[in-house]
């Protein structure tokens, strides 16, 4: 008698949960808000548009996903050192998530294998960092970039001619030689770039490349290389840079000249390039994507902490722009943030 | 149901199936009928009521909701509209003022023009252009570009197609040095003077986002809700997060949106379901677009839905405690009634029945235990009956062949034989083997009155013999008696006991009369006698079973019980006697008659 009333009372108990299970839904398919996330952005230099665009990215994600986002830069992008500290302080601080753009490819690698042992996923962002802790890299591909502008200035010296390089990097070594010790300290999307325009050049035996010059993060320092460089080779017919600095810089001297004689193809879209753009000092940018890289790393570290599977590799392109296209509605919307 | 028992109790030892349709008896308990029955309609009830409820309460709470985020929308609607007209209207001012103005390049204009700019906040720049694309004039103090393109621009091409203000599309403003900002050009054809000349120009204002921003931001449509705005051509004007729409992470669905201008929807296709507002304001033809999430603005509903399922929970697990409980107390006194009716069937009749529970309960256990008492009451009473009954039957057996009787018969008959008295002898012997016929009457214990009659005289003649006409007696009786049966030998021992107690020691000659009649459907025997009477203790002496005075024969009370057990109790012998009056005993029984043995009727006397 006991064992059937006890009996009966667990069958109604498992009919009683079974109807109120039934009776709240599954949960719905966005990302929780409800609670707030540690997100920490380090990026490679707090000064410069096209961070300040990343930023824009990273806070509408954040205001969107509910994030406490710490936006941290050293002031210069070739500081390693005090990007490692960074990181460490936000292992220190717990947070939820890093997004880091890493200036040196091998400098930052143990401090990102830190991160992971302190169970801290790291995110790259546009430069990646040698570590195979990091879930997932957002960023455009630096290699096509490097393409693709050589492609166009090949284009607009007709194929023959003296080209210079301006790149970056993080030593603060300017000279010729970048690669001074063993180990690569170069940031990854530098080398990249710097690579796929070197190969693309490589097939047209009348351009020479006749210098490659580093830059650290300054404008001023890449007017000055470029007046040495053009002092150096008064044939140079071309001018590439690859990153911002570098093309405001280099850009700056042009304008100064006030000559045609030199083609430019820049990169990245700051408003002041743009001017030059519209100008017609500069012939063509390759632009990225920063708001969106800002944005999508933000989104995928809550999407970590959630538990959802992100994508390895995040392309989010790259595009030439020039004076023709740069208008069009699509371009307007890449090249100009919407800022209320 | 059998067959899923064994799921349902699995601990339980099987049991052989006993029906097919038939419930085991276990199932069939009152406990679990009634506990399965309430549990079922109240959940029943309270799922109905519930559903009802959570329908009707929903349903409110969505139109409201929608009715709601309507309203929210038809005011930013109408806070746009103003902009919108407050945005032609400077236009319009400023057309007046070129227009009425003698030369566009009079310092009148130009300040009153700057002191228009000036006036708002969210205007960018403003200018005249010559129909080819040509700089005409501005706001002080911009320098026009290179390379602005501005022939291809949309503000540029609509204004010379049509006459009307033009809106354009939000793009950016490449036309002056310093900032490139996004904004909305207001556009139009218009007349102006140039070196006293009448020109066309066109006349282009561009208004910032600021104001926009600020209205759409207004709008609370939950936490996750926004309004956004489009042009008649589906370009985005506005969106909270158009920067995303443009860079491509965010889509938004404008296609059913485009093709109505006033309308309210629910909008599933984006994986979850939202409100969709759209209306329209008549000058742009923008449309203002409320997107609410559904299951944010419906919040009342979710709540419902939680708060439901809690209720149903708590009801059901209270209804089934409450129904356990209370069919246990109603099937626990029965139960418990049932087990001791059960040891009763098994047969002991002395288990005491105390339940206590309902009324009914407590009421069938009473009646039953006196139902009880009275069994054992009549088990006593048969058994004993029974016993009685065999004592008797022995006793009229034993008085069949009385030695006694014999021995003095014989011993008269041989006085008598002695004395040469044979008539007397022969009437003598022949009694006495009459007698004992009867007596005997083949192993019957029923006779006819009439033969019970014959006995008895054949008695009294022999006893007269004996005692020396002693006494006399007479025997009455109807006809109708005659043939009425009776048990046998009950006159017998009366008649014996009148002579010995009531006539032998009486000085005087006594007289015993016997009257057998009909009464109705009763036929009364009296036996009377003038001997010497009884006290009323001897009589209740008699009746009560004390032991009979005499061996002769059998005693009274055994004529009284025979006629009791055989008849019924209220049948029997009644006794009236006086001291030295007599006595007189009346034998009662009912009249049934035998209709194999209808033989001649005779009367006999003395």
């Amino acid at each position: 008698m006991r064992r059937r009333r006890l009996w009966l009372v667990v069958l109604a108990g498992v009919a009683v949960s079974l109807l109120v299970t039934s009776c709240f839904q599954s949960s719905p398919d966005y990302i929780n808000t409800s609670k707030t996330r540690n997100i920490h952005m380090i990026v490679k230099m707090g000064r410069g548009d096209y961070w300040n665009t990343v930023k824009l990215g990273a806070e509408a994600a954040a205001r969107e996903f509910n994030v406490k986002l710490t936006f941290k830069a050293p002031d210069s992008e070739s500081d390693i050192n005090e990007q490692i500290g960074m990181v460490e302080d936000s292992i220190k601080q717990k947070a939820d998530v890093i997004i880091l753009a890493a200036s040196s490819y091998m400098g930052l690698a143990q401090v990102v294998d830190r991160a992971a042992y302190s169970r801290i996923p790291v995110i790259s962002l546009d430069a990646e960092v040698g570590s195979a802790k990091v879930k997932s890299y957002i960023g455009s591909n630096g290699y096509k970039a490097g393409q693709r502008s050589a492609e166009r200035l090949i284009q607009l010296l007709d194929g023959y001619g003296e080209i210079g390089i301006i790149n970056f990097t993080n030593t603060a070594l300017n000279g010729e030689t970048a690669a001074t010790g063993v180990i690569d300290y170069g940031a990854r999307d530098a080398d990249e770039r710097e690579k796929g325009f070197l190969n693309y050049v490589a097939r047209y035996p009348d351009v020479h490349v006749v210098q490659i010059s580093y830059t650290s993060s300054s404008t001023a320092e890449a007017e000055e290389l470029t007046r040495l460089m053009l002092l150096k080779h008064p044939d140079l017919r071309g001018i590439v840079t690859l990153n911002e600095t570098a093309s405001q810089g280099a850009g700056k001297v042009i304008q100064s000249l006030g000559t045609n004689r030199i083609k430019m193809v820049a990169f990245d879209s700051s408003p002041s390039m743009l001017e030059m753009l519209q100008d017609g000092t500069v012939q063509a940018t390759v632009i990225q994507n920063p708001f969106s890289n800002g944005y999508l790393a933000v989104k995928h570290a809550v999407e970590i902490v959630e538990g959802i599977k992100v994508p390895e590799r995040v392309d989010t392109g790259t595009k030439l722009i020039d004076l023709e296209n740069m208008l069009w509605p699509e371009n307007q919307k890449l090249l100009f943030p919407f800022v209320k | 149901m059998p067959r899923n028992k064994s799921r349902f109790f699995p601990l339980r030892p099987q049991r052989r199936e006993a029906g097919k349709v038939r419930l085991s008896s276990k199932l069939r308990s009152i406990q679990l009928i009634i506990t399965l029955t309430f549990t079922a309609i109240t959940v029943l009830v309270a799922i109905i009521v519930s559903l009802m409820l959570y329908n009707k309460f929903s349903a409110t709470a969505e139109q409201n909701a929608n009715m709601n985020m309507q309203q929210i929308i038809e005011q930013v609607t109408y806070n746009l509209d103003l902009y919108v007209k407050g945005m032609r209207s400077l236009f319009e001012t400023a057309e007046a003022q070129i227009t009425g103005s003698s030369s566009i390049t009079s310092p009148l204009l130009t300040e009153r023009m700057a002191m228009l700019m000036g006036s708002r906040e969210d205007l960018v720049s403003m200018a005249v252009f010559t129909p080819q694309g040509h700089y005409v004039s501005g706001t002080p103090g911009q320098r026009l570009r290179q390379n602005t393109q501005l022939e291809s621009q949309s503000w540029f091409t609509s204004a010379q197609r049509a006459s009307a203000i033009a809106f354009s599309a939000p793009h950016i403003q490449n036309l002056f040095k310093g900032q490139y900002t996004w904004v909305v050009s207001v556009s139009k054809m218009i007349q102006y003077r140039e070196n006293g000349e009448l020109k066309t120009g066109i006349l282009l204002i561009d208004f910032n986002f600021r104001t926009i921003d600020q209205l759409s931001k207004q709008v609370k449509l939950g936490n996750r809700g926004y309004a956004y705005i489009l042009d008649a051509l589906g370009n985005i004007v506005y969106h909270p997060q158009q920067q995303l729409i443009y860079a491509g992470l965010k889509y938004e669905n404008v296609e059913p949106v485009l093709e109505y201008s006033f309308r309210s929807y629910l909008d599933e296709s984006t994986g979850e379901k939202r409100f969709i507002t759209v209306r329209t304001l008549p000058q742009t033809g923008w449309k203002i677009v409320g997107v609410a999430y559904y299951d944010e603005i419906v919040t009342t509903k979710r709540d419902l839905n939680q708060f439901l399922a809690w209720f149903l929970a708590a009801v059901i697990l209270g209804v089934i405690i409450v129904s356990v409980l209370l069919s246990a107390r109603i099937a626990r006194p029965i139960r418990k009634l049932e087990r001791t009716v059960k040891l009763v069937g098994e047969g002991d009749l002395h288990t005491p029945i105390n339940v206590s529970g309902a009324y009914e309960v407590e009421q069938l256990s009473k009646r039953f235990n006196l139902m009880l008492q009275r069994i054992r009451q009549l088990m006593e009473q048969i058994i004993y009956e029974q016993e009685t009954k065999r004592k008797g039957e022995l006793e009229v057996l034993q008085s069949q062949i009385n030695p006694h009787f014999l021995y003095n018969t014989l011993n008269s008959v041989i006085r008598l034989a002695e004395r040469g008295k044979t008539d007397e002898v022969i009437t003598m012997i022949q009694s006495l083997s009459r007698f004992f016929r009867i007596s005997l009457s083949k192993g019957s214990n029923i006779i006819t009155v009439q033969e019970e009659l014959d006995h008895i005289r054949h008695y009294l003649v022999i006893q007269s013999f004996r005692f020396k006409n002693k006494f006399r007696y007479e025997i009455t009786a109807r006809d109708e008696v005659l043939q009425v049966q009776t048990i046998k030998l009950i006159l017998q021992p009366l008649v014996e006991n009148a002579i010995y107690h009531g006539i032998e020691m009486m000085p005087d000659e006594g007289l015993i009369s016997i009257d057998a009649r009909l009464q109705g459907e009763l036929v009364v025997i009296r036996i009377s006698d003038n001997g010497l009477g009884m006290s009323p203790e001897r009589l209740g002496m008699i009746l009560s079973g004390s032991k009979s005075s005499s061996g002769s024969g059998v005693g009274v009370k055994n004529v009284n019980e025979r006629i009791g057990l055989y008849y019924g109790r209220e049948y029997g012998l009644s006794f009236e006697s006086e001291i030295e009056e007599g006595t007189t005993v009346t034998i009662t029984f009912p009249a049934r008659r035998d209709a194999r043995n209808e033989t001649e009727v005779k009367e006999e006397s003395p």
